[in-house]
């Protein structure tokens, strides 16, 4: 396939958290707001003159000083993060939204106001205690946090609107990018896709990373040069997964399990766009804020919640994914020392492979990607696996 | 008849093991044969206290044999059922070894307070295996039990006086790793085996491996499971959900609970639809008479707890080390004023500790060089952590982070205000009062090791609690600043194969010969292998 115009640019934009659209908002006066969780809603971030910005590391490789508080025997994202943040990476948000969805986040951003590692003195952490289940109980209390931990807190710091009319607004401006990454997201859904896991991976995180205003023009750009652009003539993949589990930014991984034969037709990851770019519906009598509250709630699918409505939402829609994409297999991946991933990958292989019939491969990652002589065996084998499987259901050699 | 009793204590004070320890004759260890915790003889404290040592042994003896008499057939079918159930077979080399080194009050204390426990479990051993549906129970017999996780505190049920609480994960997984460190490996390994990863909390992943076996007593209609304490647990809670399949209710208690303008009226909330649930499976109904009254109970226990604690800040009081803090746990976390027992076995140790207080008796013969407080979960008592601290080094360990479990009162009249109170004390649970939900839960260390007047902090460091490990410098830099001695003690938690009882003994070991310099009090306990042992 021809190269995608814009492609380089966003690699680039990868490179360094803060970007140069990122430091562009920023030298237009607007208020960059860091968070690391879909749990935080990306589009209460975008109110007024502030931005979202999702936290990542790029080619951070050793967290030496962040090993040394938070020791080696914790998730290696939050580590880089805290790194990161330590090397001065973050100096230009003005506040970092958290959020106590695992232990060693909380713990990684409670250090970011106990070490002050952000030079700025009006930054300030805030930080939710977000929901385990799904039912209305939980919904409410989601509410209170999201009111009191990120709408209180934005206009207790800057005086911001928060009314019901800047949020409708928000809505309609991320409903925008929504539909485009969407768009482009289900084009992976043909049988020959114009588009690679991998450039989707990318467009996916600067769309994540990127003041949104500035990013969609790019977007859009590349949503129409992908409607015309032509794939090659015939599949280029030797077989197609879901790639699921914890936090991946760090799109060389999706490359890599590309060049081992299999495309990644879905995204069911933190930072992935399955869920996070659905379109916020405000329904009749809702007001914004808890069309926004019900909708982060529904499409959350963090392994955390523990009820089974929940615990089966995750699951069936994973098989869902595997069913609309026309993926031959799943991958599941878990970052080492992630508790929730490390429980739910075992499980949900079990009851994907034995209940719903689709066959899994099990990964456990760094934040880095290294040992990449090992994953590569593993997905070649996955790989082969999967193209046995399917011979086998044609009928044999 | 005293000075018989003085002349024999002096003829035989050379197997006195603290005598023997003073004297270069010896000390604890010499009584025990090679890498194990059996006890070649009971040890020798002097007349009246062997005596009473006995009695209580024989005691908590009758009070097994109570137990099987009760229910010989389901009790037989367990032992054969369940692989944990032989550990409790180690109980009495567990009790001998925590008490090791204790005279004279201390000695009572802590015998009386071991008996209330041992007699709550025996019974609730014998039955809950009556009501087993794993071994031949009907549904109906075994429907008076509520399994619940064993971090909801057990409080609640005491509104359903016709429901018996059973703390799911209590029998085989919770107390039995104190008793016995060797069986919780089996069970980690019945999960690693089924793919989880080994970085895992070893509790969570040993309650795993305990569904995956079918080793959870199977009684009652419906479960409550339980965000508590942190997200090991709550992850296996999937596992044990699916393998028992039981309708259940998750109460998703707020993490962050300090916070008690948002997370208390949501706290409340999900104690009101724990009690509908119950309610509903259970075609029942929440009856506040009852509940009222084991309130009063309750509040009873508090209101010693406090007093006790008062205690502890001075150095006169014979209410001390393992004793203090595993009774305080078992009460809390599963009898919280269910059982009158307790009110009456805390009504004598009162008395003692009044008259302890008068006298200014100063416990373990005054021996005691340093004041600590331990901040450390289950490894804590398979190793008799306390007591070898004490025995090995003369530090008294004042209080336990277990005992520092929520100690609010409940209201004995107002509904409204009751439920507030019940919400308040269930999200001070173990564990995720203090190694999660905040950094003021952790930091609240300082401010207990200072009101209890210790010098020393011990921090039990689980090498796999993503909670603690995210502070761990910090934790480091603030007791230097604040002048605290300062240990942290490397555990797996419920895995003694990863950092063995030496391992753990050694971190203190080298604090207090090369940081401060100091000769142990009985150099057979410095570095022995018990790797055999229960």
């Amino acid at each position: 396939m021809k190269d995608l115009k814009h492609l380089i640019f966003f690699e680039n934009l990868l490179q360094d958290a803060q970007n140069e659209l990122v430091q562009q908002a920023v030298n237009e006066g607007k208020r960059a707001l860091g968070y690391n969780c879909y749990y935080v809603p990306e589009v209460l971030l975008n109110l007024g003159d502030c931005f979202s910005t999702r936290l990542r590391a790029p080619r951070c490789t050793s967290p030496d000083v962040a090993t040394y508080y938070m020791t080696g025997r914790t998730c290696p994202y939050v580590r880089s993060i805290l790194e990161r943040a330590i090397e001065g990476g973050y100096n230009h948000l003005s506040a970092v939204f958290g959020s106590e969805s695992c232990a060693a986040m909380e713990r990684m951003e409670e250090q970011l106001y106990l070490l002050k590692p952000i030079k700025r003195d009006d930054f300030f952490v805030t930080i939710i205690d977000p929901p385990l289940k799904g039912d209305q109980t939980n919904l409410d209390y989601y509410k209170v946090q999201l009111k009191k931990h990120v709408l209180g807190a934005m206009e207790r710091a800057w005086g911001m609107d928060v009314s019901d009319e800047v949020m409708r607004a928000a809505i309609e401006k991320f409903n925008k990018l929504c539909r485009v990454i969407t768009e482009i997201g289900n084009l992976r859904k043909l049988p020959n896709p114009p588009i690679t896991g991998y450039e989707f991976h990318v467009i996916m995180l600067v769309s994540e990373v990127c003041p949104h205003d500035l990013i969609l023009p790019y977007l859009e750009e590349t949503l129409e040069e992908l409607k015309t652009r032509k794939p090659d003539p015939e599949f280029p993949f030797r077989a197609r997964v879901v790639l699921a589990g914890s936090e991946v930014d760090d799109p060389e991984f999706t490359k890599l399990i590309e060049m081992c034969g299999a495309m990644v037709v879905a995204d069911r990851y933190c930072f992935g766009s399955l869920p996070s770019r659905e379109e916020i519906e405000i329904r009749d009598g809702e007001s914004a804020f808890d069309a926004i509250a019900r909708h982060y709630l529904h499409w959350n699918q963090c392994a955390r919640f523990m009820d089974g409505m929940k615990i089966d939402q995750r699951h069936d829609k994973l098989a869902e994914l595997v069913k609309e994409y026309h993926a031959d297999g799943i991958i599941y991946e878990n970052m080492k020392f992630c508790e929730f991933w490390s429980y739910e990958k075992v499980l949900a292989s079990h009851i994907m492979i034995e209940e719903n019939g689709i066959p899994c491969a099990t990964i456990e990652k760094e934040y880095a990607l290294g040992s990449v002589g090992q994953l590569r065996t593993r997905f070649q084998a996955f790989v082969e696996s999967l193209e046995i499987k399917k011979i086998n259901a044609e009928g044999g050699v | 008849m005293g000075k018989i009793i003085d002349l024999i204590d002096d003829k035989l004070k050379v197997f006195d093991p603290i005598y023997r320890a003073e004297n270069g004759l010896g000390g604890q260890r010499d009584r025990y044969y090679d890498r194990t915790g059996v006890a070649k003889y009971r040890e020798w404290r002097g007349v009246k206290d062997t005596l009473y040592d006995y009695e209580r042994w024989l005691i908590n003896v009758v009070s097994m044999v109570k137990m099987v008499a009760s229910a010989p057939i389901p009790i037989m079918k367990g032992f054969w059922e369940y692989r944990w159930m032989g550990s409790y077979l180690g109980t009495f080399m567990f009790i001998d070894r925590l008490f090791e080194g204790y005279r004279d009050q201390e000695l009572r204390v802590a015998h009386l307070q071991m008996h209330a426990i041992v007699v709550n479990l025996t019974k609730r051993i014998a039955y809950i295996l009556s009501h087993d549906r794993r071994l031949g129970a009907s549904m109906e017999k075994s429907s008076s039990l509520l399994p619940m996780d064993e971090t909801l505190p057990a409080f609640f049920t005491t509104g359903f006086p016709d429901l018996v609480p059973m703390p799911l994960q209590t029998l085989p997984e919770f107390i039995i790793c104190d008793i016995d460190q060797h069986i919780e490996p089996y069970y980690i390994d019945v999960a690693e085996s089924f793919g989880l990863p080994a970085d895992v909390c070893s509790r969570c992943a040993a309650e795993t491996g305990v569904a995956l076996d079918d080793a959870f007593p199977l009684a009652g209609k419906a479960m409550i499971a339980t965000n508590m304490p942190c997200n090991a647990s709550e992850a296996t809670s999937m596992f044990q959900r699916r393998r028992i399949g039981m309708p259940d209710y998750v109460a998703s208690m707020s993490m962050i609970h300090n916070d008690e303008d948002t997370a208390l009226p949501f706290d409340r909330k999900i104690m009101e639809e724990v009690i509908a649930f119950v309610e509903e499976q259970y075609d029942t109904k929440w009856n506040w008479k009852a509940f009222f009254k084991a309130a009063k109970n309750f509040n009873e226990q508090n209101t010693y707890e406090l007093e006790k604690w008062d205690y502890m800040k001075t150095g006169y009081t014979a209410e001390v080390g393992i004793s203090e803090t595993l009774y305080k746990l078992f009460e809390w976390q599963s009898v919280n004023g269910t059982d009158p027992y307790f009110n009456k076995v805390d009504r004598k140790v009162m008395k003692i500790l009044r008259k302890c207080y008068e006298k200014k008796y100063e416990p373990f013969g005054g021996k005691t060089r340093h004041r600590a407080f331990l901040w450390g979960p289950s490894a804590v008592y398979y190793t008799d952590f306390p007591t070898w601290c004490q025995n090995a080094w003369g530090l008294a360990i004042v209080l336990n982070m277990d005992s520092t479990m929520g100690f609010n009162m409940i209201s004995t009249d107002d509904k409204d205000k009751a439920l507030d109170d019940l919400a308040l004390l269930t999200t001070k649970a173990c564990m995720r009062h203090m190694a999660v939900g905040g950094w003021d839960n952790i930091n609240a260390v300082w401010e207990w090791a200072h009101n209890f007047n210790c010098d020393m902090v011990l921090m039990n460091d689980n090498i796999a609690c993503k909670g603690m490990l995210g502070v761990h410098s910090i934790m480091e830099e603030q007791a230097r600043d604040l002048g605290f001695h300062f240990i942290f003690i490397e555990h797996d938690l419920e895995d003694s194969r990863t950092v063995s009882r030496q391992n753990m003994r050694d971190c203190v070991n080298q604090y207090m010969s090369i940081v401060l310099g100091e000769e142990p009090l009985d150099p057979t306990i410095i570095t022995f292998d018990d790797s055999e042992a229960f």
